[in-house]
């Protein structure tokens, strides 16, 4: 199937998840355009891993659909999984493998031909070029998710997703992985982000969506996510040092209450 | 433009070349398993005279495959299932049955390498001797009963999510067989438990093992440790396949 520029990278239409009688996603919709970044936000147990792992065919929706491509997640996994690129909250590789070991499979995996070479080139574009030999678990926490970054778009695929990226990174590693997340866009790829930084939901995302207790409860650009509810008495509680922000339309639109 | 699904058979060499780098690279776990059953056969050299050459290399055998299928196989899939390595591989294009077949074809590699050594230092240490038809239903035997042990491992990673827990357990059930099997088939532990230890996973191997390595003298005893062993696989597997998550959590 060809994808053409106008056409949907991710279509998410109407899906619920549920786990025994508990409903983790409710109806959600939503779609990622062609050289779009595109942010799902919300609170801890809000129904954004459980979306994200419909998406990736690690769990089927109980009802609704998903296509990546245009293709299927649960007619067509593999196709729809050809097209997509996936970076998992806690990714982890055989750790007897080193950085090379891990490339050659997944580029195996992807039927992409990598020679040694292109690996060396690959490592040089993100400034690790010493690491080859290494094992992934000999790498810092930034290294490691440059490391799933490259692997995840290896393949060059139309879809990255990115469950939480930047966690734990430090500020010159987060901005370094922004930078390498907009060239994905820059390429015309859509990218599918979930973070728990409304900072760097408003620095990369070109829209957002708010989801809580399993329903999207509110869908737009940063900007006018902020414009539509500055004048929410709760968004302006929530507000500090006069200045609305992404972090108070949050706040002020999914409560002030800890989630676990 | 969309991208195509890789060629199956690309994905498993890539699959396989991992899985065999990692089990390479794991030398040190990969010389214990190896070297139980061989330290038991140079060790049973004495006895070879007193219990027979066929039901040493039977036992020798049995224990390890118990080694490869409880110790090596079961606790690999059950770190990997806990650091998110197969669903890493889960969200590629790439199907569950592929994942397996790797895995199992380095664990039936191993058996063979295990089979073959035995073999090998049987003859040249112990001087045990047998017929080529012997050693070539033996061989092909001894890859049939590791499907029964790769079965329970698969079993108790499907049981248990935790894999400490899965690692002790193996421990224990490895424990147990050696000592209840090896000890209970010689009639040392009781009538009761020798009776129990024959049809036992232990027991119905060993014997089919003891009567594949003497094709000529196979009796009815040996057909139905066989059928056995082929139950046991069965059930192992088809729990082990329902019960297996991908995921710990």
């Amino acid at each position: 199937m060809i994808t053409t520029e106008a056409s949907l990278i991710l279509d998410v239409n109407q899906i619920s998840v549920y786990y025994g009688q508990f409903a983790a996603v409710k109806e959600v919709s939503f779609s990622v355009k062609p050289g779009e970044i595109f942010g799902l936000l919300g609170p801890n147990g809000a129904g954004k891993t459980s979306t994200l792992s419909a998406i990736e065919g690690l769990l089927q929706p109980n009802a609704g659909t998903i296509t990546v491509a245009g293709y299927d997640v649960v007619k067509q996994p593999l196709q729809a999984k050809a097209n997509m690129g996936v970076q998992l909250q806690s990714t982890s590789y055989q750790p007897e493998l080193t950085i090379t070991d891990i490339l050659r499979l997944f580029a195996g995996i992807y039927g992409v031909k990598l020679s040694a070479a292109d690996i060396a080139q690959k490592l040089e574009e993100i400034q690790l070029q010493d690491a080859a030999g290494k094992k992934f678990g000999q790498l810092s926490g930034g290294q490691q998710q440059r490391i799933s970054l490259l692997i995840s778009t290896i393949h060059n695929p139309v879809l990255v997703l990115l469950d939480e990226p930047t966690t734990g990174l430090d500020p010159q590693s987060r901005r370094q992985l922004w930078e390498r997340i907009e060239a994905i866009r820059e390429q015309g790829h859509g990218v599918l982000l979930t973070t728990h930084s409304m900072e760097e939901a408003e620095a990369v995302c070109d829209r957002i969506a708010i989801i809580d207790h399993g329903r999207i409860i509110a869908i737009d650009t940063p900007e006018r996510l902020i414009d539509l509810h500055r004048h929410h008495p709760e968004v302006i509680r929530a507000s500090r040092k006069g200045k609305i922000t992404l972090e108070d339309v949050f706040i002020g639109l999914t409560g002030r209450a800890v989630r676990s | 433009m969309a991208i195509q699904i890789p060629a199956t058979k690309e994905v498993l060499a890539a699959l396989m070349r991992a899985d065999f780098t990692t089990v390479w690279r794991n030398r040190r776990s990969l010389r214990l398993v190896l070297a139980v059953p061989l330290i038991i056969l140079i060790s049973w050299k004495g006895l070879v005279n007193h219990l027979g050459a066929f039901v040493v290399l039977s036992s020798v055998l049995t224990i390890g495959l118990t080694s490869i299928g409880l110790m090596g196989y079961t606790n690999s899939i059950a770190r990997d299932r806990d650091k998110g390595v197969f669903q890493r591989l889960r969200v590629a294009p790439v199907s569950s049955w592929t994942i397996m077949f790797s895995r199992i074809s380095v664990q039936v590699t191993l058996i063979a390498v295990m089979t073959l050594l035995v073999f090998t230092v049987g003859f040249a240490v112990d001087g045990i001797r047998i017929s080529a038809l012997g050693y070539l239903t033996g061989f092909l035997m001894t890859l049939q009963a590791g499907c029964l042990y790769l079965g329970l491992g698969q079993l108790i990673t499907g049981l248990i999510k935790n894999p400490e827990t899965v690692n002790s357990t193996t421990r224990l059930v490895y424990f147990a067989f050696i000592m209840v099997g090896m000890f209970g088939q010689f009639g040392v532990l009781g009538d009761v438990v020798k009776k129990v230890v024959i049809w036992s996973p232990y027991g119905v191997v060993q014997k089919a093992l003891a009567g594949s390595l003497q094709p000529l003298s196979w009796t009815m005893d040996h057909t139905l440790a066989l059928a056995g062993t082929l139950a046991y696989t069965l059930i192992f597997v088809a729990l082990g396949v329902k019960y297996f998550k991908w995921d710990s959590k």
